[in-house]
């Protein structure tokens, strides 16, 4: 091998381990900052929980920066001149290896210059490249390398609200409370035992809302909404349980006058349903033993229980009826089977009554849950009304007006919610309606819309309701004040509408309108009628 | 090939070695200077001594005289020294029959080693008389011009305190010198060594160890010495540098400096790596050969403003600047 070769060999030798060197340097940096980065994430998701699609988007967008990194550092190549250089500072040789380098690439007809390269060449030859260049894992790795497991254990720590990001966990969009949790996990267990409703695609159908709300498919208020139509579907075919009962133990009463009936009415009064259809099922089996007279003591009993009308047991008299007119017809085996069925019927309204009651507490629970989510809603919106109204601040006049009309609005919605019934038209009321905000004492609380029968006679039930706060005094616009008197007459700048009032187009509905033309205004609507007369008062004469 | 390379580097190094310890013999603890001294003889250059009074300047340049087979002379500057009192003149002369004609009668420029002693004190003509000789290696007297010997090397010394009655020399003149050497106060112990040996009846003696042929074999050797470009670049650089404009001046330069060295302190830089280069027993020049040089090589060559004569700017600090500034070839 020439001097030239040696030399040029060495140096490719010393780039790629430089090269080596460097990207291991730059690569465990490059990890140590990048890694800073996902675990400062990590910590703040302990503390503000943070969605699967944001984390997964910010991991995208790490990896994506750490793999160009990576593809960037690993591109550059330090050519064999900047080699010579490191060697030269490296080992010492004064410019040695740079200058036959360059001698070689600039080749002079020179012995000095030979002899240049030769003495470059044995010094390269002698060079150790483990000496110049260990192989050295950088301290920036370990580093690296602690973030890693720091980060990993931040993953692991046995924290309720940590999620596993490792293991592809992370906060769902909506969170329940541990009470909702319960309230739902009771409602789940309710509706799956009320699987012999035939309804049972209702607890899936839970989840399924509950899954929603969690990846933030759905908002707290559609949830509940959702919630409700759930309900409606618990609502259908619902039982008048306690009209039944009632019912039950009127027959019961009935059939008690028999002898022979009574410990099946013991049972019914007792609520023991499935109790008393064995009960009457021993009385049918044996009611060949009996005599004459018990039997039409019974048929009497029979005859008198299959009369009662109520609402549910409808198939129970029918069959007592019958089972009364067999006996009567001194049909026993007609009479048995009457009885055997109205057994049946007992054990079936057991079950459906049985059912009811599931039915109800879980509906009971899904009304928890449903409000729950509702004040949820409720308190996020009014936060996020504080923060417009935060934004709002430097905005002077109308945007202090609408403020204080939203507080008026959140005014009227205690009152709506709390003392619904109890309002008293005042003046104030009548600003708050200006304001488009619901009536004082209105139940349903809507605007404009009739209010519920408490509200609408309020004014004459009773003495009249008081305030509080001080009502502010509202001056009616050209009502003479008590101090100085300012009557401004002047010829409005604009012409007059040349239309008639009469014809100006009315945002009332045909409903408030109907009502504006009754003799008797409900009192709800009077700061309509005020405003009104307002709009059409001629202006005052001198 | 390379033995005979080699060869010739080992002999350049041990005749300069001879003449150092030579030198040393008399001269105490300016190993540096005498170091300087016989670079800027090798250099084919002048050098320019500048130190207080009673520092062996003067001895150090007879003392290298001696230990060279070289015909010296020293010429003490005076305000009153003419250019003639250096240069020589024609005077006439009267033959055997009687006729008078003009001989040129050479003066003290006339030698191959030339002690310019105190060559501040001259007047700006006398001092302007060197020029010539220095750059051209000629005389001009009357209409004929007179070659000098081969080499011819003057030693100037210059003492800085005493400004009163002195002519600072002009840029032009100071730009021929090759490198100038500061002669700084000996230490204790370099004063020791010196009381020791003056003041004891035998003066130390010095063998002549270097003849006139050996002095130009030796600058052969030093300008086959090969320099790569990157380095040759890096002195360019430096010398640039010491320019006070723009690209490649450095901040001190242009905030001090007047002006910057000659294409001379660049060759300075790089004749006197190669000297260097060999010392170290190198076949090629480092970039620390022009550090090392760039001291002695620039710091005559570096003219400073008003604001650096005002806040006493010594031209090494623009120096040390400009050498770290200046990054070394990759």
């Amino acid at each position: 091998m020439s001097d030239k070769e040696i030399i040029i060999k060495s140096l490719e030798r010393v780039e790629r381990r430089i090269r080596t060197n460097r990207l291991l340097n730059e690569l465990a940096l490059g990890a140590t900052y990048f890694l800073a980065f996902p675990l400062a994430l990590k910590v703040w998701d302990l503390f503000d929980p943070l969605r699967g699609a944001t984390i997964a988007f910010i991991a995208g967008i790490w990896i994506l920066l750490f793999a160009a990194y990576v593809v960037w550092r690993s591109l550059y190549r330090a050519t064999l001149r900047q080699a010579a250089a490191v060697i030269d500072r490296a080992a010492g040789l004064n410019d040695e290896i740079k200058t036959a380098f360059w001698f070689i690439h600039n080749p002079r007809p020179s012995e000095w210059v030979d002899v240049q390269i030769h003495r470059a060449s044995i010094s390269a030859k002698r060079m150790n490249l483990d000496t110049f260049f260990p192989r050295r894992i950088p301290k920036t790795s370990y580093v690296a390398a602690g973030l890693l497991l720091l980060f990993a254990g931040l993953n692991f720590v046995p924290l309720p609200w940590n999620h596993n990001w490792l293991a592809l966990q992370a906060a769902p969009a909506f969170t329940l409370t541990p009470d909702e949790a319960a309230i739902l996990k009771q409602s789940e267990a309710l509706l799956r035992k009320a699987e012999k409703l035939k309804q049972p695609e209702l607890a899936e159908k839970l989840e399924e809302i509950v899954q929603q709300l969690q990846e933030g498919k759905i908002d707290a208020a559609q949830a509940a909404q959702m919630l409700d139509l759930l309900q409606s579907l618990l609502d259908e075919g619902n039982l008048d349980a306690a009209s039944i009962r009632e019912g039950l133990e009127e027959m019961a009463r009935d059939l008690a006058e028999s002898d022979k009936l009574e410990p099946t009415a013991e049972a019914m009064k007792n609520k023991e349903l499935n109790l008393a259809a064995d009960e009457l099922r021993k009385l049918a089996e044996k009611l060949g033993l009996n005599t004459p007279e018990s039997n039409k003591q019974m048929q009497k009993s029979l005859q008198q229980a299959s009369e009662n009308p109520r609402l549910g047991l409808e198939e129970l008299a029918k069959l007592l009826k019958e089972a009364a007119e067999n006996l009567k017809n001194e049909d026993q085996q007609g009479a048995q089977q009457s009885l055997d069925e109205a057994a049946q019927e007992l054990d079936s309204l057991e079950e459906r009554l049985q059912s009811q009651e599931l039915k109800n507490l879980a509906a009971e629970q899904l009304q928890n849950l449903q409000q729950s989510l509702r004040q949820r809603q409720q308190a996020g919106s009014q936060q996020g009304r504080r923060g417009q109204q935060g934004q709002a601040q430097g905005q002077k006049g109308q945007g202090q007006r609408g403020q204080r009309g939203q507080q008026q609005n959140d005014q009227a919605e205690g009152l709506q919610f709390g003392a619904g019934t109890e309002g008293e038209p005042t003046d104030q009321a009548g600003l708050d309606s200006q304001a488009g905000a619901p009536m004082p004492g209105n139940s349903e609380g809507n605007g404009l819309m009739p209010s519920g029968k408490g509200g609408s006679d309020a004014p004459r039930e009773g003495a009249a309701t008081t305030l509080d706060v001080k009502l502010q005094q509202e001056r009616v616009k050209g009502m003479q004040d008590q101090g100085k008197e300012e009557n401004i007459e002047e010829v409005s700048k604009q012409e007059r509408s040349k239309l008639d009032y009469r014809n100006v187009k009315s945002e009332l509905s045909p409903a408030q309108k109907d009502l504006l033309n009754q003799d008797r205004i409900p009192w709800e609507y009077r700061p309509l009628i005020k405003n009104y007369f307002q709009a059409i008062r001629p202006p005052d004469k001198k | 090939m390379s033995t005979a390379i080699d060869q010739q580097v080992v002999t350049f190094q041990q005749q300069f070695r001879k003449v150092k310890e030579e030198v040393s013999k008399v001269i105490v603890g300016y190993g540096e200077i005498i170091d300087g001294v016989i670079m800027s003889l090798l250099a084919s250059g002048h050098v320019l001594l500048e130190g207080v009074p009673g520092l062996g300047k003067t001895k150090l340049v007879s003392t290298l005289s001696d230990v060279m087979h070289l015909k010296f002379s020293r010429i003490q500057f005076t305000p009153d020294l003419m250019p003639a009192d250096i240069t020589g003149t024609n005077m006439i002369h009267e033959d055997t029959k009687g006729e008078k004609f003009l001989d040129f009668q050479p003066g003290p420029i006339f030698s191959n080693i030339v002690l310019a002693d105190e060559v501040n004190r001259a007047t700006p003509k006398t001092q302007s008389a060197l020029l010539e000789a220095m750059e051209e290696r000629s005389v001009t007297v009357g209409k004929r011009t007179h070659k000098l010997d081969s080499p011819f090397f003057v030693l100037a010394t210059q003492n800085p305190l005493e400004m009163e009655g002195t002519y600072p020399l002009p840029e032009a003149q100071l730009d021929r010198f090759v490198f100038k050497l500061k002669v700084d106060y000996p230490t204790v112990d370099s004063l020791h060594t010196i009381l020791n040996r003056t003041t004891k009846v035998e003066a130390p003696k010095v063998n002549r160890v270097l003849g006139q042929g050996e002095v130009l074999e030796m600058r052969k050797t030093v300008r086959a010495v090969p320099i790569a470009r990157p380095v040759q670049d890096y002195a360019i650089r430096i010398t640039l540098a010491t320019h006070p404009k723009p690209p490649y001046a450095h901040p001190l330069t242009m905030k001090y400096a007047r002006y910057g060295s000659s294409p001379r302190g660049a060759q300075a830089l790089v004749i006197g790596g190669k000297i260097r280069a060999l010392l170290k027993n190198r076949v090629h020049v480092s970039s620390e050969d022009i550090r090392a040089i760039a001291y002695g090589a620039l710091r005559h060559r570096i003219l400073l403003n008003f604001e650096g004569e005002a806040e006493r700017i010594d031209p090494d600090t623009i120096i040390t600047g400009i050498l770290e500034g200046t990054p070394e070839p990759a």
